[in-house]
């Protein structure tokens, strides 16, 4: 399994993509604070950040004695660079061609 | 989407995996004839004790920040000022953490960590999400194609 399609299959499951919103509300939180909000085991939600983690999505860092878990949205950015920006540039660039085709016309 | 002031930016963490060695992302990171491909072409010159950045295009200093560690290829730690806009600048100083881990097929992790953001809410809010994104986008594309991120 190549990096997009970690970040794919973090995704496609509601539970993350709501960690995932609750770390963009208030970043830098520990277990049992994001398991406070959710109604789902401990077990539950270590295996869900676990999976966001392997993704590149959360990354965490030691605070004293707690693991802190931040939201790392870089992996999303170069999903949006490889896939979005290619088609979106070649949408611009076919409007552009017709602009051309059409004005030559007329 | 929450409203800006409810969020909680004061240490903000961005990963990144970069196919290179520590030694090519050390020296993408603290020699200014890289940092111009990548860092909204400032250039930025690092020395053990200092970390100063220029506007693009030979422009006006954005002034220096102190270096507080300096252990290549590994770990660096400066002091951040936003030069590039008065109103922030004005702010205190915030905290930037480079850290390059060697990872197994030729993979690095870098971690870039910003924090002691507390007196600087409107940098932070500057830097987040797209602004640290892009400047790391930018970085991996350069080291693992040879070429500068476009758009």
């Amino acid at each position: 399994m190549n990096d997009d399609d970690r970040v794919f299959r973090a995704l496609a499951d509601p539970t993350r993509r709501l960690l995932l919103d609750r770390l963009f509300e208030r970043d830098g939180r520990t277990l049992t604070e994001l398991e406070s909000e959710l109604e789902m085991t401990r077990f539950g939600v270590m295996k869900h950040l676990r999976l966001l983690e392997e993704a590149g999505l959360v990354a965490t860092r030691k605070q004293g004695r707690e693991k802190l878990h931040f939201l790392n949205p870089v992996p999303i950015r170069l999903i949006h660079d490889r896939w979005i920006d290619k088609y979106t540039e070649r949408r611009v660039s076919a409007l552009a061609d017709l602009k051309t085709e059409l004005e030559d016309a007329g | 989407m929450t409203t800006m002031t409810e969020i909680n930016l004061t240490t903000q963490v961005y990963q990144v995996f970069i196919k290179a060695t520590p030694e090519r992302i050390w020296e993408a990171i603290t020699n200014p004839e890289f940092t111009t491909k990548y860092f909204y072409g400032a250039r930025i010159e690092v020395t053990p004790e200092w970390r100063r950045t220029y506007a693009p295009d030979g422009g006006d200093s954005w002034g220096e920040g102190a270096v507080t560690e300096f252990e290549p290829p590994r770990r660096l730690v400066h002091e951040w000022r936003s030069g590039y806009n008065p109103e922030l600048s004005a702010e205190e100083p915030s905290r930037v953490t480079w850290e390059i881990e060697p990872q197994d097929g030729g993979l690095s992790l870098l971690t870039v960590v910003h924090d002691r953001l507390e007196g600087a809410p409107k940098t932070a809010a500057s830097v987040a999400g797209p602004g640290w994104m892009m400047v790391l986008s930018g970085l991996k594309t350069l080291l693992e194609t040879g070429e500068p991120l476009t758009g």
